[in-house]
């Protein structure tokens, strides 16, 4: 195997030691000179009409300095994407859940901007509404969209093989529904923003995001502004998990505000704003039938997936391509049909979430793969093994898969689970659950884009510095990107200087999300210092008159091979180039694939255009008390093919990580509605696990070294939330016999599950 | 106008002669008068514990006390734990541990470490489970913050 200097090291987060001192600046730590506080009016209604808004005893309330309504918005509506559009920051006609934004303050404090808003009147004319996503499709049910029949904003319809032959010939046909519940990100940092609109008519936001670049776009889509007066800078960000990949209305309203007031704005959500007004998972009913042979194989399967959207689109229908995507993709099947419809409610609105529709789709799947391993008293592993995907296949729905560990997930898990043991030696009311999953590990370039760029620049002071648009939001890009780097010009990742996330310094980058910094922007990386190395060593064959396959690099110095006491440094090297020859030593990276063959189409939802695939396994082990039907997680394995781990530390983190967010899905976290109105809006009710709720993780990381991925790797952010809540489902079943068809698990359904038994 | 209150409190080892309004939390007195901003406001309700800091030798969610409570208290927040140059053992052992990814919930975890440490220098795991159940983090689902506690452990013997 090659030899590398930085890569695949278990190397610290180089922002950590900022982190522990407290010294490293979020965005709600920036204060700036005269500046304002603002809050937001929110819709206490979930479906009105909005006949009037009076501002006027707002705007007399001392230390209010401006108010803002529809009227100062140029009222364009936004989405992920101007096909989707359906959301004001500040709604004119109508409100659509009981959090929509009407007005919204500026003051100069929080308290003087609250009591501001206790002063505006708006007369609303309350619509009936509608909160279950089956309702909503029916005939006569209100209409949330004016333009949209019968709530659908987006249906999916999918076929690949023959899907009446394919159930034809199995031996065994199952049919059975699943559904899933919405989930809150909670990261521990909220939403918050600060902007300030310059005399020369540019703005300037500090913005918590997880894509400043495309962040840009977005505002000057919606503001109706020059993209290149906007000025877009993201700070230390703590924690995303997809919840802020948006345009935040509460983001264009602070812009807003500061151009109306002249002030820098901030504006920071609390706790309940959070719960109340910014994404969550979308809930979604499955309706799966498979048909199989009796050795096992998989001759078809077929999903109806109702999603309910909530009030607004952001990534719904990219979420809902992503669940039939997954659903088809994972196992080889050739006969498939996907059904699925993305459906408005007067609720919270969904948007993109770890996993990004894969966890339910996974959910369903994997409980059915469980059904049927019984039914055909097969091991579940087994029958997995028996329809895995492979290296270098096209699946039926077209999706290209390269590298692909799935088989090696499968045993190596099984072997570190104990599965056969524990299985034949089995106790009451323990049990082991196995789920797999495929995603993707470097976005997807689906809607047009997945970009990345990086610039490498080295100074005639020797510095190095990397440039790149992506953001770390903890997960830790910033430190394997250096590592990257570091690799390829030998040197220590710290002797990089790194600048990320402004839109005025870097490259433009698509974000962080979709699994992609990793593949994408670590190409930009990967090809950016390339480009440097060459320039070096060119400069330095000439100096040290050799050829420059015979040259080595070491501790910013170039020798040639096998004579030490000769050699160049880089400082020598950038101020030859510099002063002498009068050119920089600048390399440019700018990633965005893959290549989209001919044939695809988007409308036939089938071709998935991602550059790489994922695979994983997660084997639970469960204990439950029969007395209170408490699930308790007592061992956990993640077994991962991501590629190649650039830095073992923080993949591990990633999964310990995501698994506890799993499980808190699976058992714990449930956004609970009432008539259009959450009722747990808080860490109190509800529930996200503690240090005494996570089991101990062990990880597997599975280097199946992709051909395209920097240094063969592949992304690890999403996909470790995949599996876990079916792992965990399945050794609930393995332990009492209670199959729970609709998350979470919780105590009650276990208990009453227990007393039919 | 509401009538301030004048205390004296010492945070971080400097006294202060502070007059502060009789509503604002120890949170806000810290993050908003004294720029310490590494004190984290996560829920502003005592659920999350990003707000912890050590008050007379006792941890507590500063958005849960009141800045008037802090009167002739002393105050560590963590700007005040490492040692000149070099970081605290316990920043040290949350950096090599990896216990570190968005940093939110970092400095309330550290600060209620060093107060379970500095009361029981040789906690049980079960003991470490129960003073950081009231922090929460939603990044690294706790392993390597208890790696870290456990490393912390480890270099105070």
């Amino acid at each position: 195997m090659e030899q590398h200097s930085a890569v695949g090291k278990r190397i610290p987060q180089r922002d950590a030691v900022d982190k522990v001192k407290g010294s490293a600046i979020f965005t709600n730590d920036i204060k700036l000179k005269g500046m304002l506080y603002c809050k937001i009016l929110r819709s206490p209604l979930p479906h009105s009409r909005i006949i009037n808004i009076d501002v006027s005893k707002a705007e007399k309330l001392i230390g209010v300095k401006a108010v803002l309504t529809y009227k100062d918005t140029p009222q364009v509506k936004f989405s992920i994407s101007p096909t989707w559009a359906d959301k004001l920051p500040l709604e004119s006609e109508k409100a659509r859940y009981i959090g929509d934004e009407i007005a919204a303050v500026a003051a100069v404090d929080e308290d003087t901007a609250q009591e501001a808003l206790d002063l505006i009147q708006v007369d609303f004319e309350e619509l009936p509404g509608v909160y279950d996503p089956v309702e909503a499709m029916k005939p006569g049910a209100p209409v949330i969209h004016d333009s949209v029949e019968n709530n659908i904003s987006k249906a999916i319809h999918m076929e690949c093989g023959n899907i009446e032959e394919g159930f034809a010939s199995g031996d065994l046909i199952l049919e059975d529904t699943f559904s899933t519940q919405a989930q809150s990100h909670c990261s521990l940092e909220t939403h918050c923003c600060v902007a300030i609109c310059e005399p020369n008519d540019e703005i300037k936001i500090w913005v918590n995001t997880q894509a400043p670049h495309a962040l840009r776009q977005k505002l000057s889509y919606a503001l109706n502004i020059d993209a290149s007066k906007i000025h877009v800078i993201t700070p230390y960000l703590g924690g995303g998990f997809g919840s802020k990949i948006d345009l935040e209305p509460a983001q264009a309203i602070c812009i807003l505000l500061s151009k109306k007031s002249g002030r820098p704005v901030r504006i920071s959500n609390t706790r309940k704003d959070q719960f109340i007004s910014t994404r969550i998972r979308h809930p979604t009913i499955s309706e799966l039938k498979f048909g199989v042979k009796r050795d096992g194989t998989i001759v078809a399967k077929q999903a109806r997936v109702v999603m309910d959207n909530g009030a607004y689109n952001s990534h719904g229908p990219a979420v809902l391509l992503y669940n039939n995507v997954m659903f088809s993709s994972l196992y080889r099947v050739e006969n498939i049909k996907y059904e699925g419809y993305l459906v408005y409610t007067n609720k919270n609105w969904g948007g993109a979430c770890r996993g990004y529709g894969d966890p339910q789709a996974t959910f369903a799947q994997e409980s059915m793969m469980d059904m049927i391993a019984e039914r055909l008293n097969m091991d579940p592993i087994d029958l997995r093994l028996k329809n895995a995907n492979n290296p270098n296949e096209i699946t039926a729905n077209k999706v290209r898969i390269t590298s692909c560990g799935l088989r090696e997930c499968l045993t190596q898990a099984k072997e570190a689970s104990n599965w056969a043991e524990k299985k034949e030696t089995k106790s009451k009311y323990r049990g082991l659950g196995i789920a797999s999953m495929i995603y993707t590990g470097g976005g997807s370039i689906g809607s047009g884009f997945n970009y990345s760029g990086a610039t490498m620049q080295i100074n005639a002071d020797g510095t190095i510095h990397l440039s790149v648009g992506a953001v770390d939001i903890g997960q830790g890009s910033n430190t394997i990107l250096t590592q990257m780097a570091a690799d390829v010009l030998a040197v220590d990742p710290e002797a990089i200087r790194l600048t990320t996330a402004d839109t005025d310094t870097t490259l433009p980058c698509m974000g962080t999300f979709g699994s992609r910094v990793t593949f994408c922007a670590g190409s930009a990386v990967f090809q950016a210092t390339n480009e440097v190395k060459n320039m070096l060593l060119e400069e330095a064959s000439e100096i040290l008159e050799a050829n420059m396959e015979d040259l080595e690099m070491k501790d910013k110095e170039i020798f040639v091979k096998g004579s030490l006491g000769v050699s160049v440094t880089f400082s020598e090297l950038a101020s030859r180039a510099h002063y002498k020859r009068k050119k920089t030593l600048i390399g440019h990276g700018y990633y965005n694939g893959p290549e989209v063959s001919d044939d695809f189409d988007p409308t036939s939802y089938v071709g998935y255009p991602s550059p790489a695939m994922v695979f994983a396994t997660h084997i639970a082990e469960v204990e439950i008390d029969p007395g209170t039907g408490k699930v308790d997680v007592i061992n956990f394995v993640a077994a991962h093919d991501l590629g190649r781990a650039i830095n073992p530390l923080l993949v591990e983190g990633q999964i310990e990580g995501a698994v506890a967010q799993g499980i808190g899905w699976a058992l714990t976290e449930d956004l609970k509605f009432e008539n259009g109105k959450i009722v747990n809006p808080n860490f109190h009710d509800y529930k996200i696990l503690t240090i005494k709720d996570v089991p101990k993780i062990t990880s597997i990381l599975v280097e199946t070294i992709d051909p395209n991925g920097p240094f063969g790797a592949k992304g690890i952010g999403e996909c470790a939330m995949v599996p876990t809540a079916p792992a965990i489902v399945n050794a609930i079943y393995d332990a009492i016999g209670v199959r729970i068809k609709d998350l979470p698990a919780t105590p009650e359904k276990i208990f009453d599950g227990l007393k039919k038994i | 106008m509401v009538k301030k209150h004048q205390i004296r409190t010492t945070v971080n080892g400097e006294e202060y002669d502070l007059l502060v309004d009789p509503k604002k939390t120890l949170l806000q007195l810290l993050r908003e008068n004294l720029d310490l901003t590494g004190t984290k406001e996560g829920c502003d309700e005592g659920e999350c514990g990003a707000c912890s800091v050590i008050l007379d030798g006792k941890v507590v969610n500063s958005c849960l006390v009141l800045a008037v409570e802090a009167d002739n208290a002393e105050v560590t927040t963590i700007e005040g734990i490492h040692r000149g140059e070099d970081l605290h053992p316990i920043q040290k052992s949350f950096v090599d541990s990896g216990a570190v990814q968005c940093g939110f919930c970092t400095p309330g975890m550290i600060l209620t470490t060093k107060a379970m440490l500095d009361e029981i220098p040789d906690p049980s795991e079960e003991d470490i489970k129960h003073y950081l159940e009231g922090n929460l983090c939603r990044c690294t689902g706790y392993s390597k913050i208890i790696d870290a506690v456990n490393l912390a452990i480890k270099h105070s013997k």
